[in-house]
């Protein structure tokens, strides 16, 4: 009686390790029949990337969240969605493409009369947004991140008035890189995805960042 | 408006030269004043290397543990043991990359080829499996924070009964299903979302959450472990891989001489009490009900996936695309309500109308099969839950129930036996 | 006794230290939750007061008062947020800290407590009639909850499913009238002659998004352009078949014999082949089922304002459609030796077409067409005015042009993508010139080619090759300074283009001599002359390279440093024109047919 039980629970044990070991194997090792990948585009956004044997493709298998500016519509859920209290999504400004506008739509309530810096023109709500002189005409604006509640106002004002230069970000310092993004799952424009960990921002407008970015196709909204 | 019109005209004007960027509006100035640009920072995450770490912990912590509840057998190693889990896994890693969380990443890139699972996640997966094929659930006495968590406040179990014991137990079933369909069809991986510590360990959550740990946490004084119990759908995996394991704590280190004294040290229900009636039914009635039960497998099997595939418009109801499509098709008619962002981004997209549908309708196949599954697998846990309870291995001796037991080591400290000494 | 009395006491104050701290925690969680209701329930920073005071200034823009208003209102209002997030934050750390007393309190008095079991009740005989209870109850919450799935699903129930089912078979139909109707619309300016429209095809191309662009996995899957998805001669596609015999028909699926002639090679998008086909008096596109190898349509394009009456005098070497179509899933592009460029939706009818100008090319224009995004892309290196063009691929409308100071060639475009951006890169005596497909802006340029250049590019790993007869074979580094990386004239071809895989460079010359070099170092691995003259460019596909040559033998190689044939099967039928990949099948353009090989 005893030599059967224990037989049976070895023989299960034995099937339930293969069934593991088949499982593990099966996802590690899938895809990677291929002896070939096509570098060109390859590297890039290759689906082939988990499997590939080049030394590239080993930065394209860690994943973080990160949303695509292209996409964002400036809903606001970001400010409200994430598990971080204040979002780790916040407003970045990529110099390189600012326009040092006097009348910068991104920090000027559309309607205003008088440029200044007074907190009636402001759109920021919480004054994250620094504006200093450069000369003449030029001015810079820098964000405060610790200010910053990431609700997108400014970047709806500068991707309409201006040259897009504020774009909301997923900043890495503050995002706890969730198995699930809880902010992908009400965005209504599906922006979120998961982009390799070695490239994990995704700027829009600057060279071609938007269109080569590297980004591993993750199937359906980035899930 | 007509500032901003000027200004634009004033700016084309000044700098007549083509910017290296994609066309803009407002070119970039030509700083005179010898501005330099500053830097969009832009912060990196956590280095690659270290969650290898975790994986090396993970491999450890398990290590340490095994032999700790095999050879050590001390309840107050096990305490520190998770006491550290809890301090690495809880509150250092905030709770992520966990074990529990795994199963949906893994059921994912089964499903979703295009999915990149990194192989910790899936070592995360694979190896508390693999200790407990070995050594039980030891993984669950001190490597999950979670389960340290709920240890470190069980200060008043009570004993549940065995009917609330058999019905919150068909719960982690339902779950572990639940969560498989969720992640498979890409849905959501509901398990983290409503993963009731990591808000703990984080110190940041939702209300609800933050209320929902509350709850569980002074329930869990009186009820030892009610996650592990009745909700944690990995532990199903453990349970079922436990009940095989090669090795497994015992509460007497020698020879279990019947003196009752850990009968009631469990706070989890998992110690079998030795035997001491004979079966009311005679053995003929119990086989005949055993083989009805048999027979009845599919029948049940059919009757759960049938009446989960009713529900599936339902949980499908969750899904982005299932979502867009029902609101492209019944705009909201609220006057007050402006178009809703999800019906302004589709718009903006200029996707046509028919794929939307298509893509949802894709969704909602995809549900209806999910969810037969899911249904066959609820009636078949039923019928084995049923099949389970008319049989009963004998055993003379105290022991701990191997797919209950936590491997958690109270009991150990209730025998009076010493260890033969070799 | 004498030994419980300290820890009796002991354990009194941890009991009372634990009572306080759990007072304490309790009134920390009650200030938490109000604080956390009142953030929820008047959010500062969306303030009614505020709003009201902004209306109140923008109806009167000059009143400094209400500015004045405005600006202290927003700071108190700001004030109040971060002192309540500041408030929520402290809060939490103070109910850990607190929790954290209670749990250390209790577990040392855990600790010291002696633990002394409790005596065990009586045995009670009631095993098996609560495991027969337990049974009961486990049935009886399968029963609830089936029943309540039932109640809840005939609740929920709103068919959703059913309805998308009806919309989109109501949708579909709609749109493919629309789609007809557009086209009926120009057709009266084109009056193309559509031979066969399969009603099947009807439907499949009203679902077919006619706005936009493919993804990359879509032409990655496909075979879009004359040598792959990126005109570089890799492809991705998977489970090519090795073996096949023409005359035997062994592994061949079809073979349909082609309308008119031309060098052009077949393009591949989901269930259809295209192909182009002229003589001196007609020109046009043709359609074949991938399944059945049938000719779905055939379009002639003719009456295109502006075309000129003769066809021009071409070598017949190079014909009148040399140039290989390319499709972006929408439309098929073809562009023939008189200038004449169309645009052909998948139901046949022409969407679009120009004539570009007659090209000044003593050979024959041969330059493939390429897309990018929602632009098609023409090189039209001719003498004197040589020029690269992008016309939106749904209108025709000209994007960009820019113009080219090199001298007349053959080559086609590539697009490569660099890691940072896109480069379509172009070569023709004196140079390879890169450039932004979508702005048409030059990125940067090389001399590094000479003479009448026919063979396009290669492209591996941030190396582009440029090769041609009496010239030399140069590995171009690119980017915004690129040089030249190696050197080497022992080898040349004048009609196939190269191919490069990660590490390797394989040539192959029109004499029929297959080198492969190392495509960092340029050290030379191996030769093979096969003995017969090879015009199609080699394809890599699968991992492994395809050489067709001119008898139509295909010289099938691994990816190595040594020459290792895997099989050189026949098609039976001579061929100039280089194989298309496509869901494990080839299509192979030969003098007279299309064949379609596949297992």
């Amino acid at each position: 009686m005893q030599d059967r039980r224990s037989f049976i629970n070895l023989f299960v044990r034995g099937s339930f390790l293969t069934g593991l070991a088949f499982l593990s194997g099966a996802l590690i090792l899938r895809k990677k029949e291929g002896e070939f990948c096509g570098l060109d585009f390859g590297c890039n956004r290759c689906d082939k990337s988990e499997s590939c044997n080049l030394p590239e493709a080993s930065l394209y298998r860690e994943t973080v969240w990160q949303l695509d500016p292209a996409k964002c519509i400036q809903c606001g859920r970001c400010a409200t969605s994430c598990v971080m209290t204040p979002s780790a999504v916040k407003c970045t400004h990529v110099y390189a493409m600012c326009g040092y506008c006097d009348l910068c739509g991104g920090y000027l309530k559309p309607d205003t009369k008088n440029i200044s810096t007074a907190a009636e023109n402001q759109l920021c709500p919480t004054n994250a947004i620094k504006r200093k002189f450069v000369e003449e005409p030029f001015f810079e604006y820098e964000i405060d991140e610790a200010l910053c509640i990431g609700c997108g106002k400014c970047v709806k004002g500068c991707s309409a008035f201006g040259n897009g230069s504020l774009q909301l970000q997923v900043r890495h310092n503050r995002c706890q890189n969730c198995n699930q993004c809880s902010i992908a799952r009400v965005c209504p424009s599906d922006a979120y995805s998961r982009v390799p960990a070695s490239k994990p921002y995704l700027l829009k407008g600057i060279e071609q960042d938007s269109t080569t970015a590297p980004k591993i196709n993750l199937g359906e909204k980035g899930v | 408006m007509k500032t901003l019109r000027l200004l634009i005209f004033l700016v084309l004007l000044s700098t007549i030269q083509t910017s290296t960027y994609a066309i803009q509006r407002f070119p970039k100035p030509e700083f005179e004043s010898g501005y330099t640009q500053p830097q969009t920072l832009m912060p990196h995450g956590r280095a690659e290397i270290l969650s290898y770490l975790d994986v090396a912990v993970l491999i450890i912590a398990l290590t340490f543990i095994s032999w700790v509840i095999i050879r050590k057998r001390s309840r107050n190693w096990v305490f520190w043991t998770s006491m550290f889990s809890l301090a690495y896994f809880g509150f250092y890693r905030e709770g992520c990359v966990c074990a529990i969380g795994s199963i949906q990443n893994v059921s994912l890139a089964l499903f979703d080829s295009s999915y990149v699972i990194p192989v910790t996640v899936i070592a995360f997966f694979i190896l508390p499996l693999v200790y407990t094929l070995l050594f039980g659930r030891t993984f669950c006495a001190g490597v999950c924070p979670f389960g340290a968590m709920q240890d470190l406040v069980a200060f008043r179990p009570q004993k549940l009964g065995t009917r609330l014991n058999a019905i919150l137990g068909i719960i982690p079933y339902l779950y572990l299903g639940l969560a498989i369909l969720y992640a498979a069809t890409g849905t959501d991986f509901i398990i983290c979302r409503y993963d009731p510590f990591v808000g703990i360990f984080r110190l940041n959550a939702s209300f609800g959450m933050f209320f929902f740990a509350g709850t569980l946490l002074v329930s869990g004084i009186f009820i030892a472990r009610p996650y592990c119990r009745f909700l944690c759908p990995y532990g199903v995996l453990l349970n079922w891989f436990s009940r095989f394991s090669r090795q497994h704590m015992t509460i007497t280190p020698a020879h279990c001489i019947q003196c009752r004294l850990c009968e009631n040290s469990c706070p989890y229900d998992a110690i079998e009490i030795p035997l001491t009636e004979k079966n009311p039914e005679n053995r003929k009635t119990r086989v005949k009900k055993l083989i009805i039960i048999i027979f009845l497998l599919p029948l049940l099997t059919f009757t759960g996936g049938w009446t989960a595939s009713l529900l599936h418009t339902s949980l499908a109801g969750v899904h982005s695309k299932v979502k867009l499509a029902r609101q492209v098709l019944h705009p909201v008619k609220d006057e007050k309500q402006a178009e809703t962002f999800e019906i302004q981004a589709y718009k903006s997209s200029g996707k046509p109308e028919a794929q939307v549908y298509q893509e949802a309708l894709v969704v909602l196949e995809r549900f209806k099969t999910g969810s037969w599954w899911v249904g066959s697998f609820m009636g078949l846990v039923f019928g084995l839950l049923i099949a389970g309870k008319m049989l009963k291995k004998y055993d003379p001796d105290y022991v701990p129930n191997k797919g209950r037991c936590f491997s958690c080591a109270k009991c150990v400290d209730y025998c009076p036996v010493k260890p033969e000494k070799n | 006794m004498e030994y419980f009395k300290p820890s009796a006491k002991l354990v009194g104050l941890l009991n009372r230290i634990a009572l306080s701290a759990g007072l304490f925690a309790f009134v920390i969680c009650l200030l938490i939750l109000v604080n956390y209701y009142q953030l929820k329930r008047s959010d500062p920073l969306n303030s009614p007061a505020l709003k009201v005071l902004v209306e109140k200034m923008r109806s009167n823009p000059d009143d400094e008062q209400v500015k004045l208003e405005i600006r202290e209102l927003d700071l108190l209002a700001r004030k109040a947020f971060f002192t309540n997030r500041w408030q929520i934050r402290t809060g939490g750390y103070l109910l850990i800290f607190s929790i954290l007393i209670i749990v250390i309190c209790l577990k040392t008095i855990e600790l010291i407590k002696p633990k002394i079991p409790e005596t065990p009740g009586s045995v009670t005989a009631t095993f098996w009639s609560e495991r027969l209870l337990n049974r009961k109850w486990i049935t009886y919450t399968g029963i609830s909850l089936v029943l309540v799935s039932v109640v809840f699903a005939y609740l929920t129930h709103d068919q959703l499913g059913d309805q998308l089912e009806r919309v989109t078979g109501k949708t579909a139909g709609k749109s493919s009238n629309q789609v007809t109707m557009d086209l009926a619309g120009s057709t009266d300016e084109n009056p193309a002659k559509v031979t066969t429209v399969e009603s099947s095809i009807k439907t499949d191309s009203a679902i077919v998004n006619l706005d936009g662009y493919p993804s990359q996995q879509e032409l990655n899957s496909n075979f879009p352009y004359f040598r792959g998805p990126f005109s570089t001669g890799l492809t991705f596609q998977k489970n090519i078949p090795t073996s096949w015999d023409g005359k035997s028909g062994k592994n061949i699926k079809w073979k349909t014999a082609v309308p008119l002639p031309g060098y052009n090679s077949p393009v591949v998008w989901n269930d259809k082949v295209f192909l182009a086909g002229a003589n001196a008096s007609k020109k046009e596109v043709v359609c074949f089922d991938v399944a059945t190898g049938k000719i779905l349509w055939e379009t002639p394009i003719e009456k295109i304002p502006g075309s000129p009456a003769q066809s021009p005098k071409v070598n017949a070497e190079t014909g009148l459609a040399a140039p290989t179509c390319a499709t972006d899933g929408r439309r098929v592009y073809a562009i023939f030796a008189n200038g004449d460029l169309a645009a052909l939706d998948f139901t046949g009818k022409v969407s679009w077409s120009k004539n570009l100008g007659l090209p000044k090319n003593h050979y024959g224009h041969s330059s493939s067409l390429i897309t990018y995004h929602d632009l098609l892309i023409v090189q039209y290196d001719q003498s004197g005015d040589a020029n690269v063009m992008a016309f939106n691929g749904k209108t025709g409308q000209r994007v960009w042009e820019t113009s080219r100071d090199v001298k007349v060639s053959w080559s086609s475009p590539i697009l490569v993508n660099t890691g940072k951006r896109v480069e379509l890169i172009l070569v023709a005596e004196p140079n390879m010139v890169a450039y932004a497909p979508a702005t048409g802006k030059e990125l940067w340029r090389i001399d590094c080619i000479s003479g009448e250049v026919g063979p396009s590019a290669a492209y591996s790993d941030g190396i582009a090759f440029s090769v041609n007869e009496y010239s030399k074979l140069a590995a171009v580094q690119v980017g915004d300074t690129p040089k030249v990386l190696w050197e080497s004239d022992e080898f040349m071809s004048d009609i196939p283009s190269p191919v490069a895989s990660a590490n390797y460079l394989f040539l192959a010359t029109s004499y029929g001599t297959m080198i492969c070099y190392d495509a960092k170092s340029g050290n030379k691995y191996w030769e093979k002359d096969f003995g017969t003259p090879i015009f199609a460019s080699p394809m890599i596909a699968d991992g492994k390279v395809f050489a067709l040559d001119k008898k139509g033998i295909m010289h099938i190689f691994r990816i190595d440093k040594t020459y290792t044939s895997i099989s050189d099967p026949p098609l039976g039928e001579s061929s100039v024109c280089t194989p298309a990949f496509a869901d494990g099948r080839i299509f192979i353009r030969g003098d007279k047919n299309l064949y379609c090989i596949g297992k």
